[in-house]
Formats: C-alpha cells, structure tokens, sequence
C-alpha cells in the first residue's frame, strides 16, 4: 500500500526518530517538494555533496534572499521580532555568499587550523578528567548535564576569554538561541530575547579587545573590524555564533555518540580493547550515526532541475545530514553502528566552501571523551529504557534532554 | 633558485572547501566533482602551499621536497 508521505517535520514520531521519516523521503522521493514549509527537501547523499559544492547555485544568505514568512508559523504579533531576528541572522558569515563570504570565513580560519586545534587536546583532556572525576564520585551521571555540555561550554568559552563565572549565563542565552531550530508557534520571543542578551553581553568583551587584543578569539574577529572586513554588529553577531556553534554541535556529539555505545554494547567492548587506536574512527561514526546537526537551508540562486524536479530561483532547499549519512548507495549496512568503518566520508560538517569551521575542535573533543568512558567506566550502563529518551523539537539539531547513566 | 616540492591531495578526505584555491590559486584546483587537485606545485610560491596545505580544514594537503622526499606537511 502506498501512504502519502506528511510534511510536518515536528511530530513526536520524526522527532523521536528522524531516520525512519527521513531515509524514506530518501528512498521514496530523494527531491521532495513539502507543502507545508514549501521547501524541497533533498536526502541523498551524492545529491548533499554535489548541491553544498555548488555554492553558486545555492545560496547560503537564507534569511535576506528568503522572500517567505517564517515556517512553521508564527504568531501575527510576532512578525516584528521576526525581522529582527532576519537582521541579525543574515549578519553572521555562514549566512553569506563568496566572495564576501570567503573573506570573512578567512579572518577567523587561520585560529581554527587543524593545527592550532590540536593545541587545545590538552586542555580539552584535563577537562575531561576534572568532569568525569567529579561523576566517578557520585557513581552516576547526566550524560547531557554533567559532561556533554560543559566540557564544549568550557573550551569555547576558553578560547573566547569568558570569565568562568560568566559561562553559564552565556549557556542561557545559548539555550533560547537554539529555538531558531524548532516549531513552536511563540518561539520568536525566546529567540530575540537570546539574540539581544548575546548581543549585550559580547559587546563589551568586543569593546576590550578592540582596544587591548589578546590570543584570544574574540580578538581576531575584532582585527576583522579594524581592517573593515566586518562591521561592529559582525563582529557581535559573529562572536555570539561561534560561542553558540563552538559548543551545541558538540554537546549532541557527545551525548549521542555515548547513547550510541550505551545501545551498542559490542562497540563499547571493542573500543575498551584499544581506545587510543579506535578513538578516532569511533568519532567519525559516532558523528555519522547520530549526526548531531540534522539538516541545514539553502535558497536556489536560480532555476536548477534536480532528478527531473524543477527548483525556482529563490525557492527553500534544505538537505538532510540524517538522511544522507544512512544512504546505502554511500554506505554499506548504513544502519549497523560500527566503530571500525573505513572508509566513513560521513557529511556530518557539511562539505564544500561551508564545511564545519569548527570541525577539527569538534573531533578532538570527541575522541578524549569516547577514549576516557572507555578508559575509566567498563561498567557504564543507561538507566533509561528504549523510548525514554526525549529529544528537542528541533529540526536542525538532533539533541538529547538528558541522558542518564550509572558509572560502576 | 626555489626549490621543488611534490604535492598532492587526498581526494578520500578532499571535501571541496576550496581554501587552498583562493590561497594558491596557481596550485590548486578544483575539478569537476568540486574536490581540489594540485595541478603545478611550482605555480605559486612554497610560502603560499604551505599556508593553503596548513588551512585546509581536513588535513588533506601533502607537501614534500622533491629531491629529498623530507615531509614539509604535516
């Protein structure tokens, strides 16, 4: 019998589990027009790689080329914050096209080299140590509480020269930022109330640094203004993205890949055998497996036929990481969870001239938390049974409420 | 005279954020499936391949001395 594929992207049954809805967009209908958001939604893998390649056909500057209201709706009244928060998404550079894009990207690419973030495993190891210690104690833990968010919170915040007592405010203002992934048909006042906090408090970080540079990230945004690459409110609205970015990926990273181990027991058995050899590998299908960003907006810069679909200029695309990663034309047996896979060209940071900026961070972080669980906690085990867990109603992150385990 | 270098990228890990073509645009390339090729390791100066091989996001880039075969990246 053939079902009519529904276009709400934000029920229980799509939240709880994205891969069923999503692989079989993929399967069924890979160029999908939903009617409801009036997007296309693009789900297959080559088709993922070949549209974030070319940048030229697909826009990145979604909300200043977007000419559509809000999806899902939003309540009338809103409309005002509604152009706020256009205004002040369009200004952050991921929101850009070359060449400005390019020169932006190239202020802040230089701190992020592979590199340079290398440099930081240290740090992000004592880190690790200092948090897992702290849960030894107590025998258990929050996975999403007590480890996946404040290790990213505390790196980022590092590297921007936030004062500790200052991070969990910033962490506050993160949460209300990540409504602009969900659904809810009042969620503009969140969002805008977490806009202008960001905004205030990176203002005068900004305004210090602009005067005294330090090694610091916020510095190096803040040289882009001086050499007028970036205007003062790119420089706020920048330095607020990376404090965001730097850290939420991360912790859905974190927490999905131990969930993954924690339904994966074999898994977790083999990276204990060998967790300096298998941390990487383990990572990069952890990132594969449970993506931690869903799905990401383009705007077609022209007409663009795609499998015999027609995509108008200034039509909605948004392309499906979760999908694609799980694309058995990309990957063998693309539902087994397997540590050791090879090769594993996994689209969890995109690809093309918007690939992650953050990515090499974002692998570190993740292989000395996956090599310490398996280092110090051959006993950890879930404490919530299968369909417990609660996801956000996001349809860009794929981000866990909590996840609970018992250490010992 | 400059020395030559032997370059090459590894097109497993290329994921076609095309940095090392607007670094070094003389050496690299990006071919029909958006993924950068070194096409002359003598087109730009061994300063600028370094520099596009040091910010290339996924560390595909390799750079050696050609007569010596010593590793100059990573």
């Amino acid at each position: 019998m053939v079902t009519v594929i529904q276009d709400d992207m934000f029920t229980a049954d799509v939240i709880a589990d994205p891969y069923t809805y999503y692989g079989r967009l993929r399967d069924e209908d890979p160029i999908h027009w939903n009617k409801s958001y009036e997007l296309w939604a693009v789900t297959r893998y080559d088709d993922l790689v070949w549209l974030t390649r070319h940048h030229e056909m697909f826009s990145s500057a979604v909300f200043k080329n977007d000419p559509r209201p809000a999806y899902p709706d939003i309540d009338e009244s809103d409309l005002g914050l509604y152009e706020y928060v256009k205004n002040y998404q369009a200004d952050q550079f991921i929101q850009h096209d070359r060449p400005e894009h390019l020169e932006m990207r190239r202020v802040m690419h230089s701190y992020f080299t592979p590199k340079q973030m290398e440099a930081w495993r240290p740090f992000v190891q004592a880190a690790v140590k200092e948090l897992l210690d702290a849960a030894e104690e107590k025998g258990e833990m929050d996975v999403m509480r007590d480890l996946a968010t404040p290790l990213p919170v505390l790196v980022i915040a590092q590297m921007m020269g936030v004062p500790a007592s200052e991070r969990s405010h910033v962490r506050q203002l993160a949460e209300k930022l990540l409504y602009i992934g969900r659904g809810d048909y009042d969620r503009m006042k969140p969002l805008t109330e977490g806009m202008r906090g960001m905004i205030d408090y990176v203002g005068p970080l900004v305004d210090r640094r602009i005067v005294d540079p330090g090694d610091d990230f916020i510095s190096v945004l803040a040289s882009g203004e001086k050499r007028g690459i970036f205007t003062r409110h790119e420089v706020l609205v920048n330095t607020s993205l990376l404090l965001l970015a730097g850290h939420e990926t991360t912790i859905n990273l974190i927490c999905n890949g131990t969930n993954a181990f924690l339904r994966h027991p074999d898994q977790f058995a083999l990276l204990r055998k060998d967790p300096g050899g298998l941390a990487k590998s383990a990572t990069e299908e952890c990132l594969r497996y449970d993506s931690p960003v869903k799905s990401i907006q383009r705007i077609a810069s022209q007409d663009v036929e795609v499998r015999g679909k027609m995509m108008r200029k200034d039509d909605r695309i948004r392309w499906f990481i979760s999908s694609a990663n799980r694309d058995p034309d990309a990957f063998p047996d693309p539902e087994r969870f397997d540590i050791t896979r090879h090769p594993n060209q996994h689209v969890a940071f995109g690809s093309g001239t918007h690939h992650c900026l953050g990515a090499t961070l974002a692998r570190v972080e993740g292989q000395e938390v996956f090599k310490a669980l398996a280092e110090r906690f051959p006993n950890l085990r879930t404490q919530a049974n299968d369909g417990d867990l609660e996801y956000q109603p996001s349809i860009t992150f794929r981000s866990l409420k909590s996840l609970p385990v018992t250490l010992h | 005279m400059a020395r030559k270098l032997r370059v090459w990228v590894d097109q497993q890990a290329c994921v076609g954020n095309a940095m090392c073509e607007s670094i070094a645009p003389l050496s690299f390339r990006l071919n029909d499936k958006r993924q950068s090729e070194a096409i002359d390791p003598a087109g730009d100066s061994e300063e600028k391949i370094l520099e596009a091989a040091e910010n290339c996001p996924v560390s595909a880039i390799f750079v050696e001395d050609a007569e010596t075969g010593e590793r100059l990246f990573p």
